[in-house]
């Protein structure tokens, strides 16, 4: 594309969203409309109705579970796509017939026993932290989601020290299918409890049930972990071409 | 132009975002692309989660030692959303990228119009 027709495009792009950013209300103002309408309800009402501390955790599990049901959807499609995209078919695997790319797969070398050593010394303190941010993250900024990356990364290293391959994974093939869908299945699961509760899908009983309440979101956190944790380690084995 | 200087970070974020629509239009390469995008993708979050910050205000988990203003929740909640489709967006285009160099060779996007 040549470089007129890029800065033109450019200026296109900045010049109205420059316009737009400076009739905006200053960032930090607090009579912005962001913080008023539902906003100021969720800060004012959020704790007492969600039962979440976080409010943050109040608004994506409570107020708008259905959003968050459709958004590990994406997650899980995404998953089912990129694996359906990579998947060679046999017989058609680079190495075994003409393709183009004919180099001989790469032999990976040994692991050096000092990076061997470290990492089994700190996997039961990542392993202590991931549990951490699961359980803990709901009452702290950034909530709990990434105890799953975390959970996930270490399954990584581990599979990478122990070096398994595809006769012995680290998790069984059907129970690592199970787990992939940890999310939804967590959330469908959840969504019933709440029909059979209240009478609406993904409702969450009132304050008198509170601890029903706190087990129920806490169970989609840990699906959702637990989910995420599966789907790096698979994606990560996939690309390995196990 | 008063308003523009008050939002000097709204329009750092507009900044950011031309230089992700740069990358995106200028580079050939597939995965220079991808990473354009994913600049520009950066822009908005920021943007949207900024307009959710309040003066002196604190993170809006609520207990019994804390106190107001809390900065909105819903921002937040939003572009946790939003990260999370960006993300496998992402993962998407890069097997996708990775699909490509199989079969055709080559990522650069001129390259690939002469491959049929």
């Amino acid at each position: 594309m040549n470089r007129g027709l890029i800065v033109f495009i450019l200026l296109a792009a900045a010049v109205p969203m420059l316009a737009g950013v400076a009739g905006l209300p200053r960032p930090g103002d607090p009579q912005a409309p962001v913080h008023a309408h539902v906003a100021a309800h969720y800060v004012k009402e959020g704790v007492r109705e969600s039962g979440a501390a976080n409010l943050v955790t109040g608004v994506l599990l409570n107020y708008r579970a259905f959003d968050t049901f459709g958004e590990v959807m994406v997650i899980f499609a995404a998953l089912a796509a990129v694996t359906g995209v990579s998947s060679v078919p046999p017989g058609q695997r680079p190495g075994e017939s003409g393709g183009r790319n004919d180099s001989p797969r790469p032999v990976s070398p040994p692991i050096s026993p000092v990076v061997a050593f470290i990492i089994r010394c700190t996997a039961p303190f990542i392993a202590l932290f991931a549990a951490f941010v699961i359980f803990k993250g709901h009452v702290h900024p950034g909530g709990g989601f990434q105890g799953g990356v975390i959970l996930g990364a270490l399954l990584m290293m581990l599979s990478v020290v122990f070096g398994r391959g595809t006769r012995d994974p680290l998790v069984p093939p059907p129970l690592a299918a199970w787990l992939q869908a940890a999310a939804p299945l967590t959330f469908a699961a959840v969504a019933v409890v709440g029909v059979l509760l209240t009478g609406y899908l993904l409702g969450f009983p009132g304050a008198a049930l509170g601890p029903v309440r706190t087990l129920m979101m806490i169970a989609l956190e840990l699906g959702i972990a637990v989910g995420s944790a599966v789907i790096i380690l698979g994606l990560f084995q996939h690309m390995r071409g196990d | 132009m008063v308003g523009l200087w008050l939002n000097i970070d709204y329009a750092a974020f507009v900044a950011l975002f031309c230089i992700g629509l740069y990358v995106v239009l200028a580079k050939q390469n597939l995965i220079k692309k991808l990473l354009g995008l994913n600049i520009m993708e950066t822009a908005v979050f920021a943007f949207i989660v900024t307009s959710g910050m309040v003066d002196f205000g604190a993170a809006p988990i609520i207990s019994d030692d804390t106190t107001g203003p809390f900065a909105s929740p819903l921002p937040h909640a939003l572009i946790l959303t939003g990260i999370v489709v960006a993300l496998s967006i992402t993962a998407l285009a890069l097997s996708l990228i990775v699909e490509i160099y199989r079969r055709c060779g080559t990522i650069e996007a001129d390259e690939l119009k002469g491959v049929e």
